[in-house]
């Protein structure tokens, strides 16, 4: 392409302090350097994760960034010694890479990557995006609020051309946190009977695992009986508001299914919810997965609840190690097997960014997905 | 027609108190129970929580007690498993056979109201006595239910395998059934009472390459070492906090840790030892006292928070097995044993471990003397 090898001038949103809206500015994204992949950035969704470093955790020392870690785009270049990857490629970012070469890659019990977990390919030092002259952090080594970013082979994974990249974008974060909560971690079996707790993308992702992994009853649970319709369309059996009752939750989830679910996963990020999710499981072989995330507050438990046999469980990426599992969801996607439409329920421009915030924050969307660059 | 037994027994009347031997009475057994003469019983963690920490108001008077073998005196009605002169194990977590956590095999526990409800068949003074854990072993004489009672190989020595009746399965087990150690992998085990350092052995039954031994008190290091330890740590020798001290050991954590201590800190930080991408950690040692606590991030990274009740043996099942494994040398129990004294002296027993300076394992022999009404 013709600005391979060139500094490329385009639009960021750029979070420069914590708590305050972002910023649609002009960025200067330098070229990939030796293993790295400039992508133009198509189309990214807004996810509970980028809301809670910017106005929960709002760690000072990470700023200025650029968020966004849940989109599809186009490799625009590439640099020295990238083979996997050629402009044009249609690629989704990954936040966990998979180098293939750790002893994390190489074992199947994780999707962690010790090249460049979570948290460690952003180190500011290494960004490629810089804004009025400053180093700008590129958010969890993605930073998809840009019409160009530069990642890491190892954190890029390369998709069928036929993929719809407004609707596939979803498939870098949410809908394969959810979904792989059920199905790789919680390890759902036919027959069983499920609670979702919390009815965002997440849960409602995970309420599809729970269906394709055979579940035969799938307890929805959210506080907004507004939810209650999507969870059914994607399979949840029942639905239950915490609020309509004075028992605890986790005592009405228990006496609806006769000593506890199988299965319970926690998409919230509340350190109550994440107890009670624990607790309406069944002893003996009750297993709960923590997806939603939060580290303000420390869960807590009896410790009977896991003498008893009640399993505790938590998941990044729903278990999917990035590169193998991002496209045989989007294949999955492709062959109907999974469904992503119904998760979009609005569709903004990146300089809307600030209200889809707004609308995330009020629990009043499923996902919103920003037109970034034309494809 | 079975009658009354009267017989010795060491009463707990209060909580923090010292047990009282007492004549007590036992009944006779009625339909699908048991009456087990004990030969031997151990002292464990879990009788003294009772007595000194957990100290139920409505858990007094009791006989303790729930870690013994002996012989089967007399049978009720509809019994047919068991008959006068079977060598058994009594079971505080039973195994019916029949309902849905019997009949699952991810599980070792029970249908609720399985042993609950069941009235005592001890009275001391004209008063009802509470058979704790339903097995209440610290008497010469019991009465349980048949769920609630194990088989064992007539060659085994009862003297020796009554610790199959608890602290043995419940340490390996917990590395064998519930952490599933698997060949290769390293392990840290924290507490070396007899529940921890049969977790040692356990895990390295399991072909752990490494198995680090975690405790206060250096004594421990030895027998843990005897029993498959490669390594000792005592968190006293060290300015960083354990998990620190392991991960540093094991570069980045182990794959499975082991709590036998009973502590909630200690729990936090055996999770915390963990390798964050597959960690396992089981929690065995017991309280009701405090919860547990961790931030979300532990899990979310990758790790896994199990807990278990008799090292996940099936009653009936695993004590079976664990006998012949012992018969067959496969599992070592003499080193389990400091001292011998008989039940008379059992408030001696109990400051031993209280002071906890042995390795909290004591036989008892039961006084042979009986008295029929």
């Amino acid at each position: 392409m013709a600005t391979a090898g060139k500094v490329i001038k385009c639009k960021a949103a750029i979070a420069w302090e914590p708590n305050k809206p972002l910023v649609i500015e002009e960025v200067e994204v330098d070229p990939p350097q030796e293993k790295e992949v400039r992508i133009k950035v198509v189309a990214s969704g807004l996810c509970q994760s980028d809301l809670y470093f910017l106005l929960k955790d709002m760690n000072k020392h990470l700023f200025p960034l650029i968020l966004g870690h849940e989109a599809a785009g186009i490799v625009e270049s590439v640099g020295k010694e990238v083979t996997e990857f050629q402009p044009g490629d249609k690629v989704i970012p990954l936040f966990i890479s998979q180098c293939r070469e750790c002893r994390f890659c190489k074992n199947p019990k994780t999707n962690l990557c010790e090249k460049g977990s979570v948290g460690e390919h952003d180190n500011i030092a290494n960004s490629r995006i810089t804004c009025k002259g400053k180093k700008v952090r590129q958010f969890m080594g993605t930073s998809t609020f840009s019409e160009y970013t530069v990642v890491n082979q190892i954190a890029v994974a390369k998709i069928d051309p036929a993929a719809p990249l407004e609707k596939v974008c979803l498939i870098g974060c949410g809908i394969s946190t959810g979904f792989g909560a059920a199905v790789n971690v919680a390890k759902v079996e036919p027959g069983s009977t499920c609670a979702v707790f919390g009815l965002g993308a997440i849960g409602l992702a995970a309420v599809m695992g729970c269906k394709a992994a055979g579940a035969k009853r799938i307890i929805a649970v959210d506080i907004n009986p507004d939810k209650a319709e999507k969870a059914k369309v994607l399979g949840a059996t029942d639905f239950v508001n915490s609020k309509d009752h004075d028992k605890p939750i986790s005592q009405v989830l228990t006496e609806m299914t006769t000593g506890g679910v199988d299965y319970s996963l926690e998409c919230v990020g509340n350190v109550e919810v994440m107890r009670s999710a624990l607790e309406c499981c069944a002893p003996g072989w009750g297993v709960s997965v923590i997806v939603g995330y939060t580290n303000l507050h420390d869960i807590t438990a009896r410790p009977i609840q896991l003498m008893t046999g009640r399993t505790w469980k938590g998941t990044l990426f729903g278990g999917f190690k990035g590169k193998d599992g991002v496209p045989k969801m989007v294949k999955n996607y492709l062959d109907k097997k999974v469904k992503l439409d119904e998760f979009i329920t609005h569709n903004m421009a990146l300089d809307q960014v600030n209200d889809a915030i707004e609308l995330l924050k009020q629990g009043k969307c499923i996902r919103t997905v920003l037109s970034v660059s034309p494809q | 027609w079975s009658s009354v037994i009267q017989c010795k027994a060491a009463v707990a009347w209060e909580p923090n108190k010292p047990l009282v031997i007492e004549e007590i009475e036992v009944a006779p057994p009625q339909a699908d129970e048991v009456r087990i003469k004990i030969v031997a019983t151990a002292v464990c963690h879990t009788d003294l929580y009772h007595l000194f920490e957990g100290m139920p108001k409505d858990g007094f008077p009791a006989v303790l007690g729930h870690e013994a073998a002996g012989i089967v005196e007399s049978v009720g009605p509809e019994v047919t498993e068991f008959q006068p002169g079977d060598k058994v194990i009594p079971l505080f977590l039973a195994q019916c056979k029949e309902c849905r956590f019997c009949k699952s095999p991810k599980t070792n526990q029970i249908r609720q109201g399985a042993m609950v409800g069941k009235e005592s068949r001890f009275t001391c003074k004209g008063k009802k006595v509470l058979q704790f854990a339903g097995t209440s072993t610290f008497s010469e004489y019991i009465v349980i239910h048949q769920i609630a009672v194990a088989k064992i190989d007539p060659a085994a020595p009862l003297d020796k395998v009554c610790l199959i009746g608890c602290g043995i399965c419940t340490g390996y087990g917990a590395a064998v059934n519930t952490a599933k150690v698997e060949p290769g992998s390293t392990c840290a085990v924290f507490g070396l009472g007899a529940v921890g350092l049969a977790a040692v052995m356990g895990c390295k039954a399991a072909g752990a390459k490494r198995i680090i031994a975690v405790d206060l008190n250096p004594d421990k290091a030895e027998k843990a070492k005897v029993l498959g330890a490669t390594d000792f740590v005592n968190p006293k020798d060290h300015n960083k906090p354990i998990h620190e001290v392991l991960a540093g050991m094991t570069n980045g954590g182990v794959d499975y840790s082991v709590e036998c201590v009973g502590n909630v800190e200690v729990m936090r930080s055996a999770l915390e030892s963990c390798l964050p991408a597959w960690g396992v950690s089981v929690i065995v040692g017991w309280t009701e006292m405090f919860d547990i606590k961790i931030r979300p991030p532990h899990l979310i990274s990758g790790r896994t928070w199990k807990g278990s009740m008799f090292g996940g043996f099936k009653g009936k099942d695993g004590v079976s097995e664990m006998v012949k494994a012992y018969l067959d040398k496969k599992l070592q129990l003499e080193e389990f044993i400091t001292h011998n004294m008989t039940l008379d002296q059992i408030n001696d027993a109990i400051e031993l471990m209280k002071q906890g300076k042995w390795y909290h394992i004591l036989v008892l022999f039961i006084n042979q003397w009986v008295h029929f009404k």
